[in-house]
């Protein structure tokens, strides 16, 4: 369990937490730091690093874009560890969570990762495709146990209530609530259903929520920061600008404008 | 079944073996396990019910037209003048393919479970062509996922499909960019039906798809009794994903005195040359990076067996040393499709052709008259023609 995250989710300010996520070395190793430094600057809580791989299963169109983009500059899950030790460096409060699939950590080897992100100050680590059924997810559950950092684990709109108390049990840090059934950055968020599926999970656990998937705009974010989840991630819709704004000469200053117009919101 | 058989895998999560050295496994997204767990109950269940297998059984007669054929080929058989030759007729069977039967199989699975809609995914558009067939027949719509490599060069699969009434979502790519795709489409739709074509993807589908196509070596067995008063030596089969492969040694795999190859395309070659890795969704051979970022592998003419991964319980086998893994170059391919055309008169597809050239190049001649080689024929050539003339059309002038 990591300390750090536990600290993030206990303190009332902000009150919504707002979760990004950047696809780790997207547009390049240079920029993706910059673009990170002015997110923290501008109130995000926990910064997602992602990791790309080839075959990602659960993206949408504009991640896998930035995915294929990363594979081609030639930067590695190691090059984005060096990043992460250099977010680090910069900011010493704010939640780093390493995401991505199970691919690259069963080749790195799955103990050499915990300990290399545990150096570089990452804090956890999400696995999209790795299920408690997947006998790797239970190697790194173990080993990030071991080192102190957190687990995050996914509950998607199909998880029955069996299901989600067996993946209550395991997670730490906060539990991802997916909102969608779908691939990132495609289908909207519907504030009715959050709001019930939180119930649901609240009704079995303490832990903290944050939602994602479907959330593109401050208004999506002020909509489901009021389901009574602790937290909101947005993925899509920042990489997409990212995207959208990429021979912008002040693009990690005006990133940082577009952040601040979601955590003003969720203060 | 036998404790130490190798029939008893895979485990309850999937996995063939035990330990680290276990394949398989379920390696997708949370929205996705409720599904494959109501799939794994489903087809548990459905398996101990004989009004359902029977129903199967009935179809697999009567639509299929099963048992396929197996055939001496007797002139390819004096050509090489070694070992005795049967082909295993698996490209008589309806739409051309062993790919119908486990269509069949999924799309009756799917209606006892109360599903409406079905995807798939395809490489040589054999597996999107079959389940386009049952699916009409059923009259349950259909979404195929394909490479637009693969819908340029084997078109005809293309049309038939859309004449059955299904639809063609076509994303860059081959066989492999296909069934990333297919997964994602699922996940959009978690209530459809996922008809894999192989022994690939997450568990329960190696287990479902071997199950299905085990009929092949049942036929197998009881053919070559009947007509050869004894089980074959060997038995040969290409592999991409592995399911007509799995399908013909599935029978046999606690004999050993049955010789079994697979055959995979030299340029996507994963269990000779690939290593253990984990992406689409299990643990298995493939041929990626390094660090396990990126598929690699490169185009074979055959369509259905580019592809730079294979099925869990082919990593498997390889592993316990029962069955054998080579591989078949283009060029190999196409000159045992010029022999078999013109020794047998058939007009093969050419992922067989990879288990072919096997046999023709390399295992049939010095063996005995009474040694046995069954070679499974598993799709017929209609879709590769344009390919075939391409390359060696002026062979045949």
């Amino acid at each position: 369990m990591s300390e750090r995250l536990k600290k993030i989710f206990e303190s009332s300010n902000p009150k919504t937490k707002l979760v990004s996520y950047f696809v780790g070395c997207y547009p390049d190793y240079k920029t993706c730091l910059e673009l990170i430094k002015e997110a923290i600057d501008n109130g995000v809580s926990i910064i997602e690093c992602g990791y790309p791989t080839s075959e990602a299963s659960a993206e949408g169109p504009v991640i896998k874009k930035a995915h294929d983009k990363v594979l081609e500059n030639g930067d590695t899950i190691k090059d984005i560890i060096k990043l992460v030790s250099e977010i680090r460096n910069y900011n010493n409060d704010v939640g780093i969570v390493m995401m991505g699939y199970i691919a690259n950590l069963y080749k790195y080897p799955i103990t050499k990762f915990v300990s290399d992100i545990n150096k570089a100050g990452a804090d956890a680590c999400l696995v999209v495709d790795a299920p408690h059924e997947l006998k790797e997810e239970n190697i790194l559950r173990e080993e990030l146990n071991k080192t102190g950092l957190s687990l995050i684990k996914l509950v998607a709109p199909t998880t029955d209530d069996n299901r989600l108390q067996d993946i209550v049990k395991l997670s730490s840090g906060f539990l991802y609530q997916v909102n969608v059934s779908g691939v990132t950055g495609v289908k909207s968020a519907n504030q009715t259903d959050v709001e019930s599926f939180v119930k649901r999970i609240q009704n079995l656990t303490k832990i903290p929520i944050c939602s994602g998937f479907g959330i593109k705009s401050p208004e999506d974010a002020i909509k489901i920061a009021k389901t009574g989840c602790q937290g909101v991630i947005v993925g899509s819709a920042f990489v997409k600008y990212i995207q959208d704004n990429l021979t912008d000469k002040d693009l990690p200053l005006n990133l940082g404008k577009y952040i601040k117009s979601f955590t003003k919101e969720l203060n | 079944m036998k404790k130490n058989s190798l029939k008893t895998g895979p485990d309850d999560l999937g996995y063939y073996g035990e330990g680290e050295k276990a394949m398989g496994g379920m390696a997708v997204g949370e929205t996705l396990m409720p599904a494959l767990h109501e799939l794994n109950d489903g087809f548990e269940d459905a398996i101990k019910d004989k009004d359902f297998l029977d129903e199967f059984a009935y179809y697999c007669k009567h639509y299929i037209g099963r048992p396929s054929p197996l055939y001496f080929a007797e002139n390819l058989t004096k050509k090489l003048g070694g070992a005795k030759i049967l082909f295993k007729q698996e490209h008589l069977n309806h739409t051309g393919s062993h790919k119908i039967t486990n269509s069949l199989f999924q799309i009756l699975l799917a209606k006892r479970m109360g599903k409406s809609h079905l995807i798939c995914e395809s490489g040589a558009g054999q597996h999107y062509s079959a389940t386009a067939a049952v699916a009409a027949k059923f009259n349950m719509p259909l979404v195929g996922v394909m490479g637009d490599i693969d819908v340029a060069r084997v078109n005809q699969n293309i049309i038939k499909a859309k004449h059955y009434g299904a639809k063609l979502k076509t994303v860059p790519g081959t066989l492999k960019e296909a069934i990333t795709d297919a997964i994602k489409t699922w996940t959009t739709n978690p209530e459809y039906a996922y008809i894999c074509g192989s022994v690939v993807s997450s568990s329960p589908f190696p287990k479902i798809v071997a199950f299905a196509q085990s009929i092949i070596g049942r036929e197998i067995r009881e053919q070559s009794m009947s007509q050869e008063g004894k089980i074959p030596d060997m038995i040969c089969g290409c592999v991409g994903g592995g399911s007509n492969f799995a399908g013909a040694i599935y029978e046999f795999l606690d004999e050993p005195s049955v010789t079994k190859i697979g055959v995979e395309a030299h340029e996507t070659a994963a269990l000779t040359n690939g290593t253990p890795g984990i992406m689409q969704g299990m643990k298995t051979y493939m041929l990626q990076t390094d660090d396990g970022a990126k598929s690699l592998g490169g185009m074979s003419l055959g369509a259905g067996i580019t592809y730079f991964s294979v099925g869990p319980l082919h990593s498997y086998l390889k592993d316990q040393g029962a069955v054998k893994y080579s591989s078949a170059t283009d060029k190999e391919m196409l000159e045992a499709y010029k022999i078999i055309a013109q020794t047998e008169g058939i007009c093969s597809a050419l992922e067989p052709m990879a288990a072919a050239a096997e046999i023709i190049f390399r295992q049939a001649k010095d063996k005995p008259k009474d040694y046995i080689i069954c070679l499974s024929l598993c799709g017929r050539g209609e879709k590769d023609l344009d390919t075939i003339q391409e390359h060696i059309g002026k062979d045949f002038e």
